[in-house]
């Protein structure tokens, strides 16, 4: 069982018709339109947020911020996060059983291609448990998380709004790398942490296992591990009371002036902004005037409600209580997350903000067909009003044309974000080799922040006197059988040795340091294929280190491909130059010239290789003057030509881009 | 490409002052002193938006028999069996060749707007297989619906092992004066491997039948890159080509068609075929062998002597309109393309809806494109070595167009794939043509750039037609 986090659960739940989508008979009346709608995932889902619930049932001033918890899962991809996430939602009755489609919150096409989530998406249940001798209802609000390292930004901003968590281990697998990240991130959150062994109806459930590894590596209490399996319903009933027994109650006051934390945003094409907010202070209603700290700017609340799970109008949050706020925001650029709301004309003392966003890949984004500038334009603009971490420039490419200069937060944000690129706009992307933020010192003092290597001059007027580039902290869990293995890997991959110990009698677990642009783009495979899929990886990132960069040019006849130059440390130039080459001979087609591939540090060539001049066409006949066919050949030959990319005199195809992403 | 448009407004302005009289003339002007003096001479002037709407001077009949399908073949034929060697009484050619009649009799046309015909090409299938007295009905009714000229050029493919020297003798009495003998190749083997129903031995007697009848004007017609063709058969087909002293010489490059039997069988550039390179070593032995000989490489796949280039496929790459007759043909009237059925059954229909009044794709007014019109005259005229002619191209579809072909066509002047002439066909050096003012001609060079004629006219598409 592969368990990096592209053995994603990708096969489970291809292509779900929207009427399975919401299960309110209220909304059904809705599926035709939403049949016709080609719009997927979340502006489907936005396009049904919008048609507002009432319920007059639900009155918060019932929950006193002592009947409040609020918690959130965090797992291991594929250790039944989500799945846990929907029994709870159904134990409440929040959600109907078996009416909704699997893993409710996550509503991205791409999450549930993926098996993953994404976004950070937050439910409100209610749950009567016998506290202190009486039955009591009590208001949770549970706050899905991204579980990859590249979404960790998502983690922090949904832990911030939390007082504990579930860490749901599954009962098979054992502790894996980002069990051990999210521990940390809510460890160092100071999060209440109820470990959950998962998944112990598999016949190769060893949850004592889990719980050694729970003491060993988290110093964790073996006894307080709650046995379940969200697939068979064992032990869930243990879950809530854990939930409310253990998870304080959230620690704001409900005297003082309010203070909420933007917990994150989303564009609604019928009501704008809307904002997820938790209420730290005081109390907020409809109609009050609230203002941003970060922004300065003042909105009137709209609407106010929360998560139930649809958006349900309450009119009201109180102290503890994490909602909806609709606030006449714009665009979501407005809504700093980790902003703090405040009553406008009040003095309070903003909240501790969240992590900022921070890019770790860069990469540039082209339309397919040059055309489509404006199409791609339009997507971009309209996924990053949903994906406000995404950050985007625009940029030229002598061989691409007009394009964006996109910075992810990791690998599989930026997947994801050419996913839903595609499978929610429509739009046919060509993208860069990506790269990783450097930073080039000069002998004039002068110093550069590279996030395009085409920007790096190639035969720079001043000596480049240092360079320097990103790390992270990896962490590697694995059978010990691939120590060797793992060890070759990282060397090679210009890896220093942090950490080797054992978590039990059969895994080991190593940390490394490695250069981000090592691990950028096909470290995961490589390390899937060496230990069978049994490895699993996450990393942090570190500091900036000094390293011996160079930039490796791509020429074509002596012309140099701007969208195919890449900075390599010096060591590895030698062979990442020739697999360049080499790939690119492979895909360029012959053309009526030879064409020279070579690739060069500044004007040292370095490789090369040639693609002989095409000889000849098939010379079929015009046959009894029957010229049409002859014509629709050379017309589809044309279009054929339309559709590369051209560099000088030398076309190339689409394909030879998409390649050189595969690995370098 | 500002120094192309300096270089070019000198040729513009003194070119062709006088272009309104050539595009304002009438139709009816035309066809009138067509039909009085039967002539060329004026149409040399026409335009090129004009040329093709001008009443068709030339005919193409397609006669499908044959006694069984070649590997290589996926034309319109309708193969007869090879039991029976005589096919004189075979009821499926009579009955075909009515029909066949018919549609020329029913085709509309006034035969005051009419010119006679100059050429009239039956091809096939095997047309050496129709029985001679059939072959008179087709040409008296082509007569009798548009006239034929005195000394109009009437091509016959003739099939070694399907005629004797009577039956030749024959055709040449109905007027037939050009034989196109489908020979193919030299070596048994490999027609034996491309299912020809002839041998060696049968070429040989049909060149002899042919040149003892006294026909002055007969192209051998031969295929290269066959399966298992190595470059020395190549060389001996054309020795013996030479031999036989035809006045022409066709030599196709095999196209492997889907569902053919050689679709089936093999992969182009994959053994048995030859590789790209081999296959283009093959074209050029013919170029240098031939020319060598003295026939003139005058398009992608035609040699002849002086004087001896076929009139009648002269008229396709000049884009001049053509009639066609016959299962599958295409004709080209009024500027617009028209493929007959293919199928024997809804040919048949077609044939009697014709003559219902319900079928007239011949003589609908179609909206030419000027863009596709260009592109035809790039694509035929580029097969040539004639090449394109400057001046009627500039003149038909202006000044831009030509200038970003020449624009997009730089680096290969400067390779040598397409050659400039002046008025005297005369090379331009690549560094000259942007400041010769006496540029006439535009050509692919034989035989790189015939050899690789589909990149360059694509290129040219992708300028008419972005």
């Amino acid at each position: 069982m592969p368990s990096l986090y592209r053995a994603s659960k990708s096969l489970k739940s291809h292509r779900i018709p929207f009427n399975l989508f919401h299960i309110n008979p209220n909304f059904r009346r809705l599926d035709s339109t939403a049949y016709l709608n080609p719009i997927f995932g979340w502006t489907q889902c936005a396009f049904f947020a919008s048609q507002f619930r009432e319920d007059p049932s639900i009155d918060l001033n019932q929950f006193p911020s002592d009947r409040i918890r609020n918690f959130s899962i965090i797992a291991h991809v594929d250790h039944g996060k989500s799945t846990l996430a929907d029994r709870l939602l159904e134990l409440t009755a929040t959600i109907r059983k078996g009416h909704g489609q699997p893993q409710y919150l996550d509503k991205l096409q791409v999450e549930r291609e993926r098996g993953i989530t994404v976004k950070a998406q937050t439910a409100t249940m209610f749950h009567t448990h016998k506290y202190l001798g009486t039955d009591t209802k009590f208001l949770l609000n549970l706050i899905d998380t991204p579980g990859h390292v590249d979404f960790s930004y998502e983690v922090s901003r949904s832990l911030a709004a939390c007082q504990g968590v579930l860490l749901v281990v599954d009962a098979a697998q054992g502790v894996q790398a980002q069990t051990v990240a999210n521990f940390y991130l809510a460890f160092e959150a100071n999060l209440t942490v109820i470990p959950v062994i998962n998944k112990i109806d598999q016949p190769t459930a060893d949850p004592d296992r889990v719980k050694e590894q729970l003491k060993s590596i988290f110093d964790l209490d073996p006894n307080e591990a709650l046995l379940t399996s969200a697939k068979t319903g064992l032990g869930l009933e243990q879950v809530l009371p854990a939930v409310i027994e253990r998870i304080p109650h959230p620690p704001g006051n409900s005297s003082s002036p309010l203070r909420m934390l933007l917990l994150d945003s989303y564009y609604d094409e019928y009501k704008g902004v809307i904002c997820h907010v938790a209420v730290v202070d005081g109390t907020l209603r409809k109609g009050d005037k609230i203002s941003s700290a970060a922004t300065g700017q003042s909105y009137e609340v709209l609407d106010v409600g929360i998560m139930h799970p649809e958006l349900t109008q309450t009119g009201v949050l109180l102290t503890g209580q994490v909602g909806y706020v609709v606030s006449g925001m714009r665009s979501t650029k407005e809504a700093r997350v980790g902003d703090t709301l405040y009553q406008t004309k009040s003095i309070v003392e903003p909240l501790p903000g969240f992590k900022p966003v921070k890019h770790m890949v860069f990469s540039g984004l082209y339309p397919a067909d040059g055309s489509d500038f404006e199409a791609l334009s339009n997507a971009i603009e309209r996924l990053t009003c949903n994906d406000a971490s995404v950050s985007v420039t625009k940029e030229s490419s002598s061989a691409l044309g007009l394009g964006f200069r996109c910075g992810f937060l990791g690998l599989l944000h930026m997947d994801v974000f050419h996913q839903r690129l595609e499978q929610e706009h429509g739009a046919h992307v060509i993208s860069t080799v990506p790269t990783v933020p450097y930073i080039f010192e000069y002998s004039d003092d002068s110093k550069v922040h590279v996030q395009n290597p085409a920007m790096l001059p190639s035969n720079p007027k001043n000596r480049v006197t240092a360079c320097w580039e990103p790390t992270v902290i990896a962490t590697i869990i694995f059978p010990s059988e691939y120590v060797g293995a793992i060890i070759t890997l990282c060397s090679e991959r210009r890896g220093e040795q942090l950490e080797y110990s054992f978590i039990d009698s059969q895994r080991a677990l190593m940390k490394y340091r490695l250069p981000l642009r090592e691990i950028v783009v096909d470290f995961y495979n490589e390390l899937k294929s060496l230990t069978s899929g049994y490895a699993s990886f996450d990393y942090e990132e570190a500091e900036y280190q000094a390293s011996d960069l160079v930039k490796l040019d791509i020429l074509l006849n002596a012309q140099p491909v701007d969208a195919m130059a890449t900075i390599v440390h010096r060591s590895k130039a030698q062979r990442v130059g020739r697999e360049l080459v080499d790939k690119l001979k492979k895909f360029i087609d012959r053309q009526m010239f030879e064409i020279t591939i070579q690739a060069a540090l500044g004007s040292k060539i370095i490789a090369r290789e040639t693609v002989s001049a095409m000889r000849k066409n098939v010379l079929a006949k015009c046959y009894g003057g029957d010229v049409t066919r002859k014509k629709k050949l050379l017309e589809k030959q044309k279009e054929g030509k339309k559709r590369m990319k051209r560099v000088g005199s030398v076309d190339i195809p689409q394909e030879a881009f998409h390649e050189l992403l595969k690995g370098s | 490409m500002m120094a192309f448009r300096s270089a070019f407004t000198p040729l513009l302005t003194s070119a062709f002052p006088t272009r309104t009289t050539s595009g304002t003339l009438s139709l009816s002007t035309f066809a009138n002193s067509l039909t009085e003096h039967c002539t060329q001479t004026v149409r040399q002037n026409v335009s090129l938006l004009d040329l093709c709407k001008l009443p068709p001077a030339s005919a193409y009949v397609h006669l499908p028999f044959c006694r069984k399908r070649c590997h290589y073949c996926d034309f319109p034929i309708i193969a007869l069996g090879s039991s029976s060697d005589h096919h004189h009484d075979d009821p499926r050619i009579s009955s075909y060749v009515e029909t066949l009649c018919r549609e020329i009799m029913a085709t509309n046309s006034t035969p005051s707007s009419c010119p006679p015909l100059q050429t009239v090409f039956l091809g096939g299938g095997t047309p050496s297989l129709v029985p001679p007295r059939l072959v008179s009905s087709v040409l008296d009714a082509l007569s009798s619906k548009f006239g034929v000229c005195g000394n109009a050029e009437i091509s016959m493919e003739m099939d070694p092992g399907t005629f004797n020297a009577a039956a030749m003798k024959e055709l040449m009495g109905l007027g037939v004066n050009r034989v196109s003998l489908g020979v193919q190749s030299f070596q048994d083997e490999l027609l034996k491997c491309c299912g020809r129903a002839h041998g060696v031995d049968e070429i040989f007697e049909a060149v002899e039948i042919v040149k003892s009848c006294g026909v002055e004007n007969w192209s051998l017609d031969l295929i290269s890159s066959l399966p298992h063709q190595t470059p020395a058969m190549w060389e001996e087909s054309l020795h013996l080509t030479i031999q036989a002293q035809p006045t022409h010489v066709s030599v196709y490059d095999l196209q492997v068609e889907q569902d053919t039997k050689f679709g089936f069988l093999y992969t182009p550039g994959e053994f048995p075929l030859p590789s790209e390179n081999q296959s283009a070593e093959l074209y050029k032995m013919a170029s240098r062998m031939l020319s060598n000989a003295g026939y003139e490489h005058y398009e992608i796949s035609s040699y002849g002597k002086t004087g001896y280039r076929c009139r009648h496929n002269t008229t396709y790459w000049k884009n001049k309109p053509f009639y066609a007759f016959g299962l599958g043909s295409a004709s080209y009237i009024g500027g617009v393309r028209f493929s007959r059925p293919r199928r024997l059954r809804e040919y048949t229909n077609y044939v009697q809806a014709l003559e219902n009044g319900v079928a007239d794709h011949t003589q609908s007014e179609g909206i030419v494109e000027p863009k596709d019109l260009a592109m035809d005259v790039v694509m035929l005229s580029l097969r040539t070595a004639d090449g394109l002619d400057l001046k009627s191209f500039r003149e038909a579809f202006g000044d831009s167009i030509l200038l970003s072909i020449f624009e997009a066509y730089r680096p290969y002047l400067e390779s040598g794939l397409v050659i400039c002439l002046d008025e005297q066909r005369r090379n331009v050096a690549a560094d000259e043509v942007m400041s010769n003012e006496k540029l006439a001609y535009l050509r692919l060079s034989d035989p790189d750039g015939f050899l690789l004629s589909n990149e360059l006219i694509s290129v040219a598409f992708a300028v008419i037609c972005p």
